[in-house]
């Protein structure tokens, strides 16, 4: 039973042959910004801006890093700061989306819709035709100088959407340290996952390597966008970037600081990256049900 | 992990950006026009000098020199000069002789024989002369703190670590002397054994007890979680050495943060009103 189930959720070439037939290059524009913090008319106009730009340098889609709507380091604001999903904000980038043609994704706190201060660190994607959905971070750092699970309650559902860019994915920064996130976010179909990220600067390293090694291991695109800037003494190392299927670093934004950068995804590459090394078809289900086992004991 | 003294190694470039940066933001954001330091001619405030000038300009950054009779070094005022002329920064000499009798005469329970509390008068009034420099011209009051004294308690409460910003309290001592010297500032002066020259002749290394190049890597094993034992036989000195600087360090985390308030109300001034510093 076990094995049926896992082969399941294995059927996905069908996703990918749907979507390759959509779109096989689009144009993604990393949007490394330094976001005001708890000023989102300011951060919106940003936004827009780049949008705009991007869209009259070719792009398809503009990518801006988590909480580039709010800040990161806001702390108790947080509560004040959140919006639905749909919501206020996501309604204005609609418009945007529209006007542009573009799809966008950008981070934001998130408010549910069923309780009052119950807040989620979410990535939103919108498109032309409107709010396409959302992924709430799963894995919340708590420690060093983060403080995520004092504010946020935690996604339980990953995230692939297919638009007509092709299939896209959804993560949030700290999850990337955790393959199980992007392995389901690919299994579930997509072929570009995208992570927005406020990373300080001595986690550089560490996401340099993982950015490579989830794109390597999942025979995805990868496409890294990072907050720039200095927010209560953390100061962002910015670094975006786009990461082809076989680990290459096809594009790099500036560290540190704002940055744009237009790059190119070629989905026909997925074909050759995952014959050449095939992590995905020669995946071991079973491992998968002792991984559970094993890590509800240690 | 191996103590040695290449763990404490870092891109000294890569830090000069980075704290460059974070003074040049942090005062476009919050509005001020300069920074204001003590420029006592030792290497921590020397260092704070040349990294202000390399962020912000020396045009804009004042270095007060704060000397006062009984521990008057003319030594001092010339290697002060040296690195404001070599970083171009402005600078201004108060004697600050006179105020100090002002206290000395005028609080009834003054010891002159106390030389600790005697001296940490020294450090508060040299805050109260950074601190109206800094409201009379919109400046902002730009510490010199560095990791090793802070994790030793080893300055004076709302003293030497008052200050709106402290662009090295990352920094061991010893990082803080090769950042120095990555940066321009004389040999000499980098080596120069470090006080806080609030009474003549005292020396940080011998009221600590141990030299900044033992001490520096004894703090980097407890900043990484290391046990006692590890470090002291990494190190190949004594427990009772590394006991000592851990109890130090804990003990000191009152000097560390805001005061202390018995909980009452819904959410509380430095404890849980957690807000961030500025909206920008």
């Amino acid at each position: 039973m076990a094995l049926e189930r896992w082969e399941t959720i294995l059927d996905f070439h069908d996703i990918n042959t749907k979507s390759e037939k959509m779109n096989q290059k689009i144009k993604l524009a990393l949007a490394q910004i330094s976001s005001k913090r708890e000023n989102k008319e300011a951060n919106l106009k940003k936004i827009e801006e780049l949008t705009i730009r991007a869209k009259e340098q070719g792009a398809n889609l503009a990518i801006f890093p988590e909480m580039s709507l709010t800040g990161y380091v806001v702390r108790d604001q947080f509560y004040e700061l959140a919006e639905t999903v749909p919501g206020p904000t996501v309604k204005r980038i609609e418009g945007l989306a529209s006007n542009t043609g573009m799809h966008i994704i950008f981070g934001m706190p998130e408010l549910s819709e069923k309780t009052q201060a119950t807040v989620f660190n979410t990535a939103v994607l919108v498109g032309p035709q409107g709010f396409v959905g959302k992924y709430r971070k799963m894995y919340l750092p708590t420690h060093s100088v983060f403080e995520e699970k004092r504010y946020f309650r935690p996604g339980y559902q990953e995230a692939a959407f297919q638009t007509k860019l092709g299939n896209i994915g959804l993560c949030i920064c700290y999850d990337i340290f955790f393959p199980e996130v992007l392995r389901l976010t690919r299994l579930k179909g997509a072929q570009l996952i995208v992570c927005i990220s406020a990373s300080p600067a001595v986690r550089r390293n560490y996401f340099e390597t993982l950015t490579c090694a989830r794109a390597i291991e999942n025979t995805a695109y990868v496409a890294y966008v990072n907050l720039a800037g200095v927010q209560d003494g953390l100061q962002f190392w910015g670094g975006s970037r786009l990461v082809s299927p076989n680990g290459d670093v096809l594009a790099k934004a500036k560290y540190d600081e704002e940055d744009f950068v237009i790059c190119e995804v070629d989905f026909a590459d997925l074909r050759t990256a995952e014959t050449f090394i095939p992590t995905l078809r020669d995946l071991r289900p079973e491992l998968f049900e002792k991984l559970k086992a094993y890590s509800e004991q240690f | 992990m191996r103590l040695t003294p290449s763990v404490l190694e870092i891109d000294y470039s890569e830090a000069q950006k980075r704290i460059c940066r974070f003074i040049k933001e942090y005062l476009e954001n919050a509005g001020a026009k300069g920074t204001v330091l003590g420029l006592s001619g030792g290497i921590d405030s020397a260092t704070i000098a040349a990294l202000c000038s390399n962020a912000i300009g020396g045009e804009n950054v004042l270095g007060l020199m704060l000397p006062e009779e009984e521990n008057f070094n003319q030594i001092d005022i010339d290697d002060a000069t040296i690195v404001a002329d070599k970083f171009k920064i402005k600078t201004q000499i108060c004697d600050m002789s006179n105020v100090l009798g002002c206290f000395y005469n005028n609080i009834p329970a003054f010891d002159p024989s106390d030389k600790l509390c005697k001296g940490n008068i020294k450090a508060r009034t040299r805050m109260v002369y950074l601190y109206y420099y800094a409201n009379k011209f919109n400046n902002i009051v730009c510490g010199s703190s560095d990791k090793s004294e802070t994790m030793m308690g080893y300055f004076t409460k709302w003293g030497d670590a008052a200050a709106d910003i402290t662009p090295i309290l990352d920094l061991y001592k010893t990082q803080v002397r090769r950042l120095a010297i990555h940066m321009g500032i004389p040999l000499e002066l980098a080596h120069k054994p470090s006080t806080p020259a609030l009474w003549p002749a005292q020396m940080a290394e011998t009221e600590l007890g141990i030299k900044y190049e033992t001490l520096d890597l004894i703090l980097f094993g407890l900043e990484r979680f290391m046990e006692t034992e590890e470090i002291a036989n990494q190190l190949n000195i004594d427990r009772s050495i590394i006991d000592q600087v851990k109890s130090r360090w804990l003990v000191n985390e009152h000097k560390r943060r805001m005061p202390i308030a018995p909980k009452i109300g819904f959410r509380t001034v430095g404890n849980d009103f957690r807000l961030p510093r500025h909206k920008y």
